[in-house]
């Protein structure tokens, strides 16, 4: 009980909790005729508590922008939300974020929110970005009530659609990565993880550019046909 | 403490660009701080194989590049035939490019990824700021500049050398460099053995070829290095699989200037040089191409210390001319042959004084001055005397007795040195000026007169006068006379502020734009090296010299003495040097070309004259000004 008050007392004077004007944000982009060579895509990672997605929360959201088909790195997303209720011990072996980083994160809200602006409503691509999407959709309607759908896209299934007979050894995010020869700086950490499927998406955008799929519409069918495609092969 | 905090402050992909950069250099011994900028400026782009990186069509460079991950190909046409060729290759860690950034020029080689391909690059402007910031980082892209500045060093020796009709011009065909029969093998022969061949041949490279003796690779000492210091593999490993493959080949047709321009543009020590069907047939090391032989200078300085008539040394100063041409070809820098000129001239300016004394001693002791560039030793072989005689008054006479002793001395020595080809002065800067032969205690007032009453004729008086050397006769009363001058000058500011001011007057001679500022519209193209390129480096290192009280009256050994007292940075200072020489060299390679064209000596250049390289470097160096 103690804890408890002592908790909502540190949230307290932590800064500014509610009462945020969620209609100010910037909308969510369509899938338009926008060329991708003049678009910004947002590339994001996030690090949950688990995988459970009914029960475990993020804890760490890392992203990237690219945009005019090159990585800006002073256009980058890099926070650890701080949850200290959280028990994060099941998977803190794997993203390497303790209870101590935790409780140095950032106000949920404030980043939450911090996040939405800095996405500008651009589309958001993700590896397995289903997953993502599911939390933080999860997270964001939990936090701030926020509920607009954002046009997501994903780079696991990109990256086959582009080099339909690349040799890799698996489907994964490092599979692919040593196939482009790449190093993850610190695995499993949001913002290296996002930053090396930026970098294969700048790969796959490069031979999307070759193929003619010029337009953010173009590359949204791409992906539909792809997962068509793979449906009917597996009927 | 305060670091690991910073560290931990800054995002994972910050950091990550950060350790990654750090594995290379120049960056491995750039501060955090400054690789952070880097790191935080960035962009990221990926190429895939054979997409163009950068082409000379891109016009100015604008970004600075760093491979991330995969390679980059350098790539020109053939002169000749429609094809191209691979001129280098960019690896991890490697940047691009540097030369024609720093050159503010569009790229001359198409770049283009080999394999895919990740670049890291900054804009100019944090280029600048890293430049301009960071040390190491200065150092390593002026680097650049600098072999830049041996590139025209070397075409000044190579003019140089064609007026003297040798062989060794960096203009002949590399084939007549080439080592023949160079030391080959196959891709399958142990390092071991390879370098046993080496060592047997005394070198220090060995190409491995094919079947039809084309060079697919090449293997040097600096190889082995690596292999044994990074234990690559055991000494029994095939040569073909530690060897750079596809060594950097030029015909034999193509200069050795060109080869010296690859060379020095990405750090190899060894070319192959192949016939037209690829085939190797030598190898040509850094060392073949720049030799150095030596010049007899001794020799001559005692011939013209021994001659017996002033004819003889007249004579001799063609041979003077011929020295310069020689050391200039032989690749002295243009701060030793200015040197080499003036101790030449001090001989000769002896040997002129010793055979009228013996002719007609006046019996009184002096002790012959210099002033102005020749009392600096920064002479060339145009000169004007400006000089002049402070004697100590005998006992029982008058200045005024001495002088009508010494003047008629004086004349016909001023007269004899003007036959030797130093030129009258034409201010009569000489010492058969009345005005210019002085006791010790009259230069003390005239000094006096012209510290203390700073009047602008003075100060146009003080570049000439300030810098004066004894060349003959005892050095001891002028070195009583130019202590009291120094300290006299140390303790007046308002003199020390007014030789600044002059030196600020003279703008070096560039427009806003950078481009050259003419001397006038009657010589629309000229500039005038010594006025214009010289002399605001001569006049700013001696107001420095003078207020921190350095008695030597040399520019480049000013500069040295005022950078160990640190009153400038040791780098500025070596920048300076650097382009003072730089300017001397190229007035000296015109005079040599008046001089061969038998036209009057003059100080004037048109920088369209001048091959690009020069002008570029010129243009760079008089910006420093």
């Amino acid at each position: 009980m103690l804890e408890q008050i002592k908790q909502w007392l540190a949230q307290r004077r932590g800064g500014v909790t509610g009462d945020h004007d969620t209609d100010s944000l910037p909308a969510p982009k369509t899938a338009s005729d926008q060329l991708l060579t003049r678009s910004r895509l947002v590339v994001l990672d996030l690090e949950t508590t688990g995988l459970n997605f009914s029960k475990d929360e993020v804890i760490a959201i890392g992203a990237v922008a690219i945009e005019s088909g090159v990585i800006h790195l002073n256009d980058q997303f890099d926070l650890i939300l701080r949850r200290p209720e959280l028990d994060i011990s099941e998977t803190v072996l794997i993203h390497g974020i303790g209870p101590e980083a935790l409780t140095q994160g950032h106000e949920t809200e404030d980043a939450l929110l911090h996040l939405l602006e800095w996405m500008n409503g651009d589309p958001i691509l993700a590896y397995h970005s289903a997953f993502d999407q599911k939390f933080l959709e999860k997270t964001l309607k939990a936090q701030l009530g926020y509920t607009s759908q954002h046009l997501w896209m994903d780079v696991a299934e990109l990256l086959p659609a582009f080099f339909p007979h690349a040799e890799t050894k698996g489907r994964g995010l490092d599979n692919w990565a040593d196939y482009f020869n790449l190093q993850i700086s610190e695995r499993h950490h949001a913002a290296a993880d996002a930053m090396v499927t930026a970098e294969l998406t700048l790969a796959a955008l490069n031979m999307a550019q070759k193929k003619d799929v010029k337009t953010l519409k173009e590359l949204v069918d791409k992906l539909h046909y792809q997962r068509r495609l793979q449906q009917m092969h597996r009927l | 403490m305060a670091a690991a905090n910073q560290d931990t402050t800054r995002p994972q992909n910050t950091r990550a660009i950060m350790s990654f950069l750090r594995e290379h250099a120049p960056f491995s011994s750039m501060d955090d701080t400054h690789l952070a900028h880097f790191a935080e400026h960035a962009t990221l782009s990926f190429y895939a194989d054979g997409d163009v990186v950068l082409s000379p069509e891109d016009g100015l460079a604008k970004r600075f590049y760093v491979v991330k991950q995969g390679r980059i190909r350098g790539e020109r046409q053939h002169k000749t035939e429609e094809r191209t060729e691979t001129t280098f290759e960019i690896s991890q860690g490697e940047c691009f490019p540097l030369a024609a950034l720093v050159g503010e020029r569009p790229t001359r080689t198409l770049h283009r990824a080999a394999g895919d391909t990740f670049c890291l690059s900054i804009e100019k402007k944090d280029f600048v700021t890293l430049i301009s910031e960071s040390e190491p980082f200065r150092d390593f892209c002026l680097r650049g500049v600098s072999s830049l500045l041996e590139q025209v060093n070397q075409r000044l020796q190579s003019k140089a050398m064609a007026s003297i009709g040798s062989s060794n011009s960096l203009d002949t065909p590399l084939e007549r460099y080439a080592l023949r029969n160079p030391i080959v093998c196959s891709p399958d022969l142990p390092v071991r053995k390879a370098v046993a061949r080496m060592h047997e041949n005394n070198v220090g490279s060995i190409i491995i070829t094919d079947d039809g003796r084309h060079p697919t690779g090449i293997f040097t000492l600096r190889d082995l290095r690596t292999m044994v210091a990074e234990e690559k593999g055991p000494l029994d490993t095939p040569i073909g699989q530690v060897m750079t493959s596809n060594p950097c080949c030029l015909p034999s047709t193509a200069d050795a200037f060109e080869a010296a321009m690859l060379m020095a543009e990405h750090h190899f020590a060894h070319l192959c040089v192949v016939d037209e069907e690829q085939r190797l047939i030598g190898v040509v090391s850094e060392r073949d191409l720049f030799s150095l032989q030596r010049v007899d200078l001794v020799n001559l300085a005692r011939t013209i210390g021994t001659a017996t008539h002033l004819r003889t040394l007249v004579a001799l100063r063609t041979d003077v001319s011929r020295l310069v041409d020689a050391m200039l070809a032989h690749g002295a820098d243009s701060g030793q042959v200015v040197k080499i000129i003036t101790t030449l001239n001090d001989v000769t300016v002896r040997r002129v004084l010793e055979l009228n004394l013996k002719k007609n001693d006046p019996g009184i002791p002096f002790t012959w001055l210099t002033f102005g560039s020749e009392g600096r030793q920064e002479q060339t072989l145009l000169t004007d005397q400006d000089n002049g005689i402070l004697f100590e008054t005998p006992e029982g006479m008058t200045p005024e007795q001495v002088r009508e002793k010494l003047l008629p001395f004086a004349r016909k020595v001023n007269d004899e040195l003007a036959e030797c080809g130093f030129t009258l002065c034409k201010g009569n800067i000489m010492a058969s000026n009345p005005k210019l032969c002085l006791s010790i205690g009259e230069w003390d007032d005239w000094f006096i007169r012209f510290i203390d009453a700073s009047t602008p004729q003075n100060l146009v008086y003080s570049s000439i006068f300030l810098d004066m050397r004894a060349v003959f006769g005892p050095s001891e009363p002028l070195h009583r006379l130019l202590e009291n001058v120094l300290a006299r000058i140390r303790k007046n500011a308002l003199f020390q502020k007014m030789l600044a001011g002059n030196a600020l007057q003279r703008k070096p001679p560039l427009t806003m734009f950078r481009n050259f500022r003419y001397l006038n519209d009657e010589k629309k193209h000229s500039l005038d090296l010594k006025r214009q390129g010289l002399a605001p480096f001569v006049e700013s290192v001696r107001v420095f010299a003078l207020a921190h009280g350095v008695e030597t009256a040399n520019t480049l050994e000013r500069i040295d003495a005022l950078a160990r007292k640190d009153v400038f940075d040791a780098k500025d200072a070596n920048a300076w040097k650097e382009a003072y020489s730089l300017i001397q060299a190229i007035r000296m390679r015109a005079h040599q070309e008046m001089l061969d064209k038998g036209e009057e000596l003059t100080n004037y250049i048109d920088p369209d004259d001048l091959n690009p390289l020069d002008r570029r470097i010129l243009r760079e160096i008089t910006y420093q000004l």
